[in-house]
């Protein structure tokens, strides 16, 4: 290819070089701060994305998430295919912007601007293979972008066309950086179409060449038009840090850091500034949110939670008011876990806050169980179980039925199993607590701890350590029960509807034995939101500043979600979960245990 | 006249009061509520962030579902009772060993969001 | 003139409206939608003040009401304005022409099974209110063994946010004071309890009632909100409240518990209200325009209310609503 221009270079590039040496040394010293920020054990575990096998997977996630969006395609495939040809579609056209530059003008290899700015500085004819190749697939690869970039402005005005009920609302530099983005490929079509005829070109730019070949020949306007494409990369690049955008090159530091196992630890350093960096306020976090169902609640979502932050502005209520049910985390296409960090806000907001647990004496023959004599199995209620007596009442038929023998621990008098104290922020009282029930449990000499309710299911499994305490909740020991034909069930007529609670099901992922129960027992029928996209009851012990009404709002919200298809029962397995929605049911509410003995034969 | 002898009075008084105190006589507070005087400072300020507060009706609900009551004395009711009426050291007292288990919201027939009041209560005396 | 006039239900206040207006001269046709008259009343015993017979009361008004149509499993299903009236279609297909429409729809008793921490169809000494009525009325309760201690739990569904319900039902407080009575009457020597949060006692007699059961039968009134019952390994029902007025947590072993359940809308209250037009309120009762000057009147001409379909009521107050009731149907169609 011959070069046009001796020099390979014009003052058009300014704009452009500007803007690319100013965000790669914002990057620089992002990076550098985030890993300032570690401790000596991270940083060493940061080493690791070094070793080949972690490495591949690091380039395979930044290729599935950065680039084609294979998280976003399975939410909405139109959705996906808009974030998809944008990124893939830019990134091609810059890897083979600069093959071009190594194939062809070696010379010009390291020249920042370059690859970019190729058509103006090369004259090639579409003559030969290679250039009617290389113009073909780069003007296909604009085509897939600019209809990535139409699709993004038809969001702007019906999103839910993209499965999209909310999205974000944007500021000034989110605004700036927008327009400047949706106007570089546009801009960059019609300068490459400006000097098609010069520099060469392929079906998309030697149309719109020979379509405006009279204004197009004018020497001055291929200026203009060029000067344009430099500066609305310029602006981009700009106006890039103090916009959503940033998640671009943030998100590959994200993976990187993720694959070599660093956590959130800090409310605003290291790990979590690469979260809130990578946050590209997509806005599937409001609709997953159940906390929409009010519609002024909407600004405690995750997405405006995370901005708060990365504004250095307070975020306290936000971070109060959530539920900590998960689905934002779940349908996050980034991964983002913004409850990892509002559990470390309100570790901060409540870090004077202290309770006395030393009255609770474990030798009060209240809740002591030496007097209670050695069985293989230890029933824990917890704290709620004595509101929903139902459920422990049809747990214990299932026993006797089944010939199990079992100790009820908190028949008199509960010790609460702290989760509810570690989601205020408390981890230090949580653990006096801990440590209370642990020693009760193992010195009771059991084997199995079942439990009936989610949220002291995770944290006995994930808090308590049991050693080799088998800890079970009641829906799956049930499972085992009918499976192994310890008891027999009958099935009935009845139609039903399952809902997942939060703890037990994006929580602790148990999804399916609950279902192979209840399928039977019953007709087992489906929700349009269910499993890991299950909507909180919005009774969440998670929630610390929710007020009632909103409670209730959610709860309709959840419950029309569950009712779709009109089942006549409405079952779940958390006791929480029962009382919140049995207010709020005209239908029949009940819990799993309660069905199931129901239809014991 | 001396600086000393227009202070004698005040001096000789407060002598006479401790050595009236070392008899066991007390100025001793009225165990009387004295309404007019009661500090409702921070009662208002929880009132504002949770106004729901003002619709207790002290039924008792949430101190008899009260998991920690079993071990020392707990009650949201006696706390929220105390600070209105201005007491807010032993409206602490009764929160001591709360667990934040939320109980007390479960049952609560006002809809009062008890656990945020009380998080708000030991974070002002805290300091 | 329409002298033809539809009431709506087949209760004290919906019996007595058509009473009125048949010695008024109108022709009365009474839909019902269970199998029998009487609606509530016909399942209790005993009436305060007088110790008048529940369903002595209802029997008189139908011997009274000899020769009136009472068309019972019905319901409405349409109803349009006519020329004269309205045209209302039940569920038999039939259609029925009226000047006028009387509602007397009433109440429904609230399903005690919600409020689960109390236990009732789980502990098999748990009762309502309903129930130990009908155990009066059947003599059922004189074949009891006699139960140590009794408590009477106020406010069941009543009062309470968590249960949609923030109204207070009125009658309940009196009811439980007046049962707690009863059983001591049966049982001098079994110990009473009555959990209250507030004692109403607002009508004539009332306080006398209270009084009366302190001093005379010696009711133990403890003022504090029933939080939970368990069962202990004899089946006898725990109870956990606090003693508010001590300020401590209270716990005790009764042998019968007793919920007062609470008057809630009827649960048919959502169709009566499509079917005429009638809105209700937040609480699920019919939305009166003028509830302290009109009481009876609803916001559609010609169609007028009695009774609890509006609120708890008294059945005193019942009675006189379904009698004004009557008169203001009967000055609505003589403007013709």
């Amino acid at each position: 290819m011959k070069e046009r221009l001796v020099f390979g270079y014009d003052p058009f590039v300014l704009p452009f070089l500007t803007g690319m040496i100013f965000i790669i040394g914002y990057l620089l010293v992002g990076t550098i701060r985030i890993i300032i920020c570690l401790n000596g054990r991270e940083r060493k575990r940061l080493l690791t994305i070094f070793h080949p096998a972690t490495a591949f997977r690091i380039v395979k996630d930044i290729f599935a998430d950065c680039l084609l969006h294979i998280k976003i395609f399975k939410r909405n495939v139109l959705l996906g295919y808009m974030h998809a040809s944008i990124a893939f579609g830019w990134f091609m056209l810059i890897v083979l912007g600069h093959i071009e530059v190594m194939l062809f003008t070696p010379q010009r290899n390291g020249i920042l601007y370059y690859p970019i700015f190729f058509r103006y500085f090369v004259m090639e004819t579409e003559q030969t293979l290679r250039g009617s190749f290389y113009f073909f697939v780069m003007d296909l690869c604009l085509l897939i972008v600019l209809s990535g970039i139409g699709l993004a402005i038809y969001k702007r005005f019906k999103s839910h066309r993209l499965g999209m009920k909310r999205t974000t609302k944007l500021r000034l530099g989110d605004n700036i950086a927008l327009y400047s983005l949706w106007l570089i490929f546009p801009l960059r079509l019609l300068a490459e179409s400006f000097t098609a005829d010069i520099s060469g070109g392929s079906f998309l730019t030697k149309g719109i060449n020979s379509l405006l070949h009279s204004f197009v020949s004018n020497p001055s306007n291929i200026s203009m038009v060029w000067w344009a494409y430099s500066s609305a990369l310029g602006l981009f690049f700009f106006a890039l840090p103090f916009s959503r955008y940033m998640h671009i090159p943030t998100e590959i530091l994200l993976i990187a850091l993720r694959h070599a196992k660093i956590e959130a630890t800090s409310l605003r350093d290291g790990y979590s500034e690469a979260e809130i960096y990578s946050c590209s306020r997509c806005g599937i976090c409001i609709d997953a949110c159940p906390m929409t169902f009010n519609n002024q609640d909407v600004k405690f979502t995750s997405v405006y939670y995370i901005r708060l932050l990365r504004r250095r502005e307070n975020a306290s209520v936000p971070a109060g008011m959530c539920l900590m049910c998960n689905k934002c985390v779940e349908l996050c296409p980034v991964g983002i876990d913004s409850t990892a960090i509002k559990l470390i806000n309100r570790e901060i907001l409540n870090k004077r806050i202290s309770f006395d647990y030393t009255p609770v004496n474990l030798s009060d023959p209240e809740i002591n169980l030496a007097e209670a004599g050695k069985a293989k199995l230890l029933y824990y209620g917890g704290c709620m179980t004595a509101l929903t007596p139902s459920v422990s009442f049809s747990i214990f038929k299932i026993l006797e039925k089944a010939g199990i023998e079992y100790i009820h621990m908190d028949k008199e008098n509960t010790i609460c199993c702290g989760r509810p104290l570690l989601l205020s922020g408390n981890l230090k009282d949580a653990k006096e607590l801990i440590s209370k029930n642990r020693k009760l449990i193992l010195d009771s000499g059991c084997q199995t701890l079942l439990v009936s309710c989610p949220i002291c299911y995770k944290m006995f499994t994930e808090e308590y350590d049991l050693k080799n305490i088998r800890v079970v909740h009641h829906s799956v020991y049930i499972n085992e029960l009918i499976n192994n034909g310890e008891i027999s069930v009958k099935k009935s007529a009845d139609s039903c509807v399952y809902h997942d609670p939060c703890e037990l099901g994006r929580g602790s992922g148990i999804y399916d034995q609950p279902r192979s129960v209840l399928e039977s027992i019953m007709d087992l029928k489906e929700a349009p939101e269910e499993k890991r996209e299950s909507i909180c009851c919005g009774g969440s012990l998670g929630s610390i500043a929710l007020s009632y009404n909103n409670r209730k709002e959610i709860a309709k919200g959840s419950l029309n979600n569950l009712m779709r298809y009109s089942p006549d029962i409405l079952v779940t397995s958390c006791p929480l979960c029962l009382r919140t929605f049995s207010s709020v049911n005209e239908k029949r509410t009940a819990d799993i245990a309660q069905v199931v003995y129901e239809h014991m034969i | 006249m001396k600086p000393g002898q227009l202070l004698w009075p005040y001096i000789n008084f407060s002598r006479k009061i401790r050595t009236m105190e070392e008899f066991g006589f007390k100025i001793s507070k009225s165990t009387r509520i004295d309404l007019d005087s009661a500090c409702q400072s921070l009662y208002n300020q929880i009132a504002s962030k949770v106004p729901d507060i003002r619709t207790c009706i002290n039924c008792g609900s949430c101190s008899a579902s009260c998991t920690a009551a079993t071990f020392r004395r707990t009650s949201f009711r006696g706390a929220i009772l105390h600070i209105n009426r201005g007491f807010d050291k032993k409206a602490v007292e009764f929160l001591k060993s709360c667990m934040l288990c939320g109980k007390c919201f479960l049952v609560c027939p006002r809809g009062i969001d008890t656990r945020n009041i009380i998080l708000e209560i030991i974070r002002s005396e805290e300091g | 003139m329409n002298k033809n006039v539809l009431v709506l239900g087949a209760g004290v206040a919906g019996l007595q409206a058509a009473l009125s207006l048949k010695e008024l001269g109108y022709r009365v046709t009474i839909l019902e939608k269970s199998s029998s008259a009487g609606g509530h009343l016909k399942d209790w015993d005993k009436l305060y003040p007088g110790n008048i017979s529940s369903s002595g009361l209802i029997d008189n008004l139908i011997s009274a009401l000899d020769g009136t149509d009472i068309l019972y499993n019905t319901t409405v299903t349409r109803s349009e304005k006519s020329d004269n009236g309205f045209i209302t279609e039940i569920s038999s297909g039939e259609k029925i022409d009226s000047g006028a429409i009387v509602i007397a729809s009433g109440f429904s008793l609230f399903d005690a099974r919600i409020k689960e921490e109390y236990g009732y169809g789980i502990y098999r000494r748990v009762i309502t209110n309903a129930d130990l009525e009908a155990l009066f009325r059947s003599k059922e309760i004189h074949k009891m063994e006699m139960p140590a201690k009794v408590g009477f739990v106020h406010c069941v569904g009543s009062r309470d946010e968590k249960v949609c319900n923030r109204h207070c039902s009125k009658i309940c407080c009196m009811t439980a004071v007046k049962q707690a009575c009863e059983i001591k009457e049966i049982w001098p020597h079994a110990d009473v309890y009555c959990f209250y949060m507030d004692l109403r006692m607002f009508g004539r007699g009332y306080e006398d009632l209270y009084y009366e059961a302190q001093s005379k039968f010696g009711v133990n009134f403890i003022r504090g909100r029933v939080s939970e019952a368990g069962e202990d390994k004899d089946g006898k029902v725990v109870v956990k409240a606090e003693d508010t007025l001590t300020s401590r947590p209270l716990k005790i072993t009764l042998d019968l518990l007793v919920l007062m359940s609470g008057m809630v809308r009827n649960t048919d209250n959502k169709t009566i209200s499509d079917v005429f037009g009638i809105p209700t309120g937040e609480d699920g009762f019919f939305f009166q325009p003028s509830p302290l000057i009109n009481p009876t009147s609803s916001d559609s001409s010609g169609i007028y209310f009695a009774g609890s379909a509006t609120g708890p009521k008294t059945v005193a107050e019942s009675i006189n609503e379904a009698r004004a009731a009557a008169l203001a149907v009967h000055k609505f169609l003589s403007k013709d």
